[in-house]
């Protein structure tokens, strides 16, 4: 009757079982070329701008520390499923209710913890997002159902994108930057929310309509980035990418000018650009 | 929890005390919150859910003041002390169904078509009022 | 006239009621208002609800094996994820709360039914008609609703989503959310006011005091959902400007939304923290560890979950971060202890890994994992690069199925023979588990490398040059394994309801602390015909073991095989 009916799974079949669960995974993480780091870490993409490494640095300090709770806890979990399993089927353990110190020990120290990753979490938002003023550059971002416009507002001129993706020959939206100098970005929206995303800045912010959000960044590596948008916007979100160009000033220079030469002057407006063709409230069926 | 009295008979005391907690967190909480962050939408919404919490806390502690123990409050209560009438439990009832089709129907009539609406409105009425007369017509009229 | 020639009376015949016929059966399900049907409706509907949506994950993991459209247009793979985590969330999983709640909770507590019987079953037909509302979108020309399951605005609206599947989903929302409301006022006022006599609130089970919380952030959370849903239709149907971006209004939807969307998925996970509770001491033969703990930790869990809403806000750049970071981080206390009381129970127990106690420790290692990304996610600056990527996908599965689906399993496996007076198959229940566990791992782990590599959640196809191929091809074998696993399920089900051993005894696994294992299974119509007296939290306990609990034993119960 009742569970004396059903005997456990024998002690070698279990620890064979676990072996497997085990092997398996270690095999899915070697086949994808995983480095023990990248595994551990879950690696971010190198850093990319002087901000990105803040975030690295909080990162790597906060899954040590999450690693070292998650090991101690399955520690906990895996003895006491080996070392109190049942041997009998008539065993009757002492029934503790409670134990006072332990769980008052226990309440406490994850406390201290959290305190302690606060800390260091508010000491590096107030770096990422404080906004100096001291920038050199300045780029109006314009996300749009479904690409992305930059006007470079010191050198008042503009480029923009198309939808890239399967059906298309697009290439995605690029912004050039030059390296070591700080870039104040505002983000705007003539239609619905978008987020722009650099994971190479290891930052996002969204691209809110009737809202203009601020950040600002210093990318100090140089090469070709990827951006995407984060945040749903319609039919083509996963055709909305762009790209990331930190190059020398003086090739930053060149490429302004090719902007003016053809014939990209004056800025875009972030009135309305695409326009479905329905009446607000017009409905399908 | 002596304070608490639980056990030495005070009714509904640790109910009520569940939501009247719920009070007192959130009163700092929405005052903290609307200082750090001038947020009106958050903190209506926080002062709103205090404000549920501590009319219920409020209506049980109050309720409870004039109530004798009851046998589900003592630590000592034997199974005999529930009152021996537990009371009417409905057996069956075609009523609840009639009342959510009928709210079915009102939603269906605000996005396709207003006289569904109507139809809807009726039916809800109709049930709604069946329900509540349900034990007090036909064979359960007195 | 001899009585010799008389023909010798036949003996009597024992008489046999004739079986109902189905439709006096169906009409009996559907006028029911004993909360044991409700409860199983409920269940019932919800399973069939999650291998709905649980096909659409299938459809959106074929898709996204390979780079390229396959099988599907971006727009319909819009219409899956949304679909897929509405159905899941509030089709599913809140409707697998009330289900689970309606069956146990008043037998738990010895109450013979609900404090509304009939409000508990509009409660079911407003689940009943609001899912259908939902899922008509699909019937329609345009498609169901293709915004995500939060519906943000503007693109919510009239104008950026003018089909009228996003007008049934507000709707069919609303509708379902007032069946939730309808059910938690019920629940709250089943515990206050309808315990048997020397239950008191510190003798509850752990699972009644989650039914009890958790209904308590269904009334602060649902309303404001309604609310916004309310609102969003009307600048649809009538043209307000409620959230309007000239008003702040995209801002203002994400603070409602997330609002009732942060205490949501508490909703969701108390009361299957709830179920670990109850099964765990089961097959460690100790009492619970921490009681009293328990209990604050999970009030604690309620109260906290309504001040954390805007973590969901973090790159809006429009929130203040340091206080949602600290509050977002306080809620790991009392869900640690929740954990080392688990554990405790377990310490110096004696565990045996009978499925629902594997059910558990695939619950208690999955959810582990999940709660330790949120830390990481609670602080802005690690949000920033990760959020909306598929490393929060990856975090909110492991939570919630973690949660949900092992513990709805859990629940199912143990409480089965109490329900339906029968046991699952535990042979079949076994393979069932470690399929699931591994296809679970192997879709989801790998998805947090994907989030943290710049793979964003909610796209539907991928270039071939991003490098998201291989990690993309090894979840979608996961998620096929996932489904192949829920064959096994069905399978087991259908076995026990044709060929399933009886149970005889109140209670089958022998050692069950609440009063549901002191009354027959599957139980009368209003659950006891008689009640064991109540001395301490464990009542079951202490009639079937009072050597061990320490008591007099008292007069066994009169219901038929009830002492062992």
């Amino acid at each position: 009757m009742g569970s004396t009916a059903y005997a456990p799974v024998s002690r070698r079949r279990r620890s064979r079982l676990l072996v497997i669960a085990a092997g398996t995974a270690l095999a899915a993480t070697a086949l994808t070329g995983c480095t023990a780091r990248e595994a551990f870490f879950f690696d971010l993409p190198e850093p990319a701008s002087e901000q990105a490494a803040i975030v690295d640095n909080l990162w790597q300090g906060s899954w040590i520390a999450a690693w070292a709770v998650g090991i101690l806890t399955w520690g906990l979990m895996l003895w006491a499923s080996v070392a109190y399993r049942r041997r009998h089927q008539s065993e009757v353990p002492v029934q503790t209710k409670y134990n006072l110190p332990i769980e008052i020990l226990y309440t406490v120290v994850p406390l201290i913890m959290i305190l302690g990753l606060f800390w260091f979490t508010a000491k590096d938002q107030s770096e990422l997002l404080t906004i100096k003023n001291d920038q050199e550059q300045t780029v109006q971002v314009v996300g749009f159902r479904w690409s992305w416009g930059f006007n470079y507002l010191e050198q008042d001129v503009y480029d923009s994108g198309l939808p890239v993706g399967e059906g298309t020959t697009n290439a995605p939206a690029t912004l050039v930057l030059p390296v070591g100098q700080k870039v104040r970005f505002e983000l705007n929206s003539p239609d619905v929310i978008h987020s722009f995303w650099v994971p190479a800045f290891l930052f996002k912010m969204d691209v809110i309509p009737g809202k203009t959000n601020v950040f600002e960044l210093t990318p100090n590596k140089i090469g070709t980035f990827a951006g995407k948008c984060a945040e749903l916007c319609g039919t083509d979100h996963a055709r909305m990418l762009f790209q990331v160009k930190v190059v020398e000033p003086a090739e930053f220079e060149a490429y302004v000018e090719g902007l003016r030469a053809k014939g990209q002057n004056g800025l875009l407006q972030t009135g309305r650009f695409t326009n479905e063709g329905q009446v607000p409230g017009e409905r399908l069926i | 929890m002596a304070c608490f009295g639980g056990g030495r008979g005070f009714p509904m005391r640790i109910e009520g005390a569940t939501f009247g907690l719920g009070f007192i967190f959130f009163v700092p909480l929405s005052a903290g919150y609307w200082y750090l962050s001038r947020d009106p939408v958050g903190t209506t919404a926080l002062v709103m859910s205090g404000a549920l919490a501590f009319l219920v806390a409020f209506y049980v502690l109050y309720t409870a003041k004039r109530v004798y123990p009851r046998p589900e409050d003592r630590l000592d209560a034997n199974i005999d002390e529930a009152d021996p009438e537990y009371g009417f439990f409905s057996p069956h009832s075609w009523w609840p169904l009639a009342v959510g089709f009928g709210s079915f129907v009102i939603v269906l009539g605000l996005i396709f078509a207003v006289w569904l609406l109507v139809l809807g409105i009726f039916l809800l009425l109709m049930s709604l009022v069946g329900w509540l007369f349900e034990y007090y017509r036909g064979a359960f009229a007195h | 006239m001899t009585i010799l020639n008389e023909r010798p009376v036949a003996a009597p015949v024992a008489v046999t009621p004739r079986k109902p016929s189905l439709g006096k059966v169906i009409v009996s399900w559907i006028t029911s208002t004993d909360h044991k049907v409700i409860g199983y409706m409920y269940l019932f509907t919800s399973t069939f609800w999650f291998l709905a949506a649980g096909l659409m994950a299938l459809v959106m993991r074929a898709e996204l094996a390979v780079p390229g459209l396959q099988f599907i247009s971006l727009e319909q793979y819009n219409q899956m994820f949304t679909m897929h985590g509405t159905i899941m969330l509030f089709l599913f999983a809140t409707p697998l709360f009330v289900g689970f709640a309606n069956v146990i909770m008043p037998l738990q507590i010895g109450s013979p039914d609900v404090a509304f019987p009939r409000l508990n079953m509009l409660g079911y037909w407003l689940f009943f008609f609001g899912g259908l509302t939902v899922a008509l979108g699909f019937l329609t020309p345009g498609g169901a609703a293709a915004f995500g399951w939060f519906a943000y605005q503007p693109l919510s609206n009239a104008v950026n989503s003018p089909e009228v599947g996003a007008d049934l989903w507000l709707l069919g929302l609303a509708l379902g959310g007032l069946g939730t409301i309808l059910g938690g006022v019920n629940f709250i006022t089943t515990i206050f006011c309808m315990r048997a006599p020397g239950m008191t609130m510190f003798r509850m089970p752990i699972f009644t005091w989650t039914v009890f919380t958790t209904s308590v952030l269904v009334l602060l959370a649902f309303p404001v959902l309604a609310g916004a849903l309310a609102m969003a239709f009307i600048d649809r149907a009538f043209g307000a400007v409620v959230f309007d971006a000239s008003n702040g209004g995209p801002i203002l939807w994400q603070h409602l939304f997330w609002f009732f969307g942060h205490p949501e998925v508490y909703i969701l996970a108390l009361p299957f923290f709830g179920i670990a509770s109850e099964i765990i001491p089961v097959f460690s033969r100790k009492p619970v560890f921490g009681y009293k703990g328990l209990v604050f930790a999970t009030l604690g869990i309620g109260a906290l979950s309504m001040s954390v809403w805007a973590h969901h806000l973090y790159v809006t750049g429009s929130v203040y971060l340091p206080f949602f970071a600290i509050m977002t981080m306080l809620i790991a206390v009392p869900t640690g202890v929740k954990f080392f009381n688990w554990i405790g129970t377990m310490w110096k127990g004696s565990v045996s890994f009978d499925t629902p106690m594997l059910w558990t420790m695939g619950f208690l290692i999955t959810f582990l994992f999940g709660g330790l990304t949120g830390i990481i996610l609670s602080a802005p600056p690690l949000d920033f690069p990760v959020s909306d990527s598929y490393f929060v996908v990856a975090h909110f599965h492991y939570t919630v199925f973690g949660t949900v689906v092992f513990l709805f399993f859990a629940g199912l496996y143990f409480w089965w023979p109490k329900m339906t007076g029968k046991m699952l198959d535990e042979k079949l229940g076994k393979v069932h588990f470690w399929l699931l566990f591994i296809g679970f791992q192997v879709t989801f782990l790998v998805q947090h490398w994907l989030g943290v590599q710049g793979m964003p959640r909610r796209y539907g196809d991928y270039l071939p040059e991003d490098d998201f191929q291989l990690l993309n091809t090894v979840s979608t074998v996961g998620a096929a394994l996932l489904g192949i696993s829920t064959l096994f399920f069905l399978w087991n089900v259908f076995k026990t309801f044709r060929s399933g051993t009886r149970v005889e005894v109140d209670d089958p696994w022998g050692w069950g602390s609440s009063l549901e294992w002191a009354t027959s299974c599957p139980p009368p119509r209003h659950n006891f015909t008689s009640l064991p007296k109540i001395r301490s939290e464990r009542p079951a306990f202490d009639l079937h073991h009072p050597e061990i609990a320490g008591v007099e034993p008292w007069r066994a119960s009169a219901v038929e095989g009830a002492s062992r």
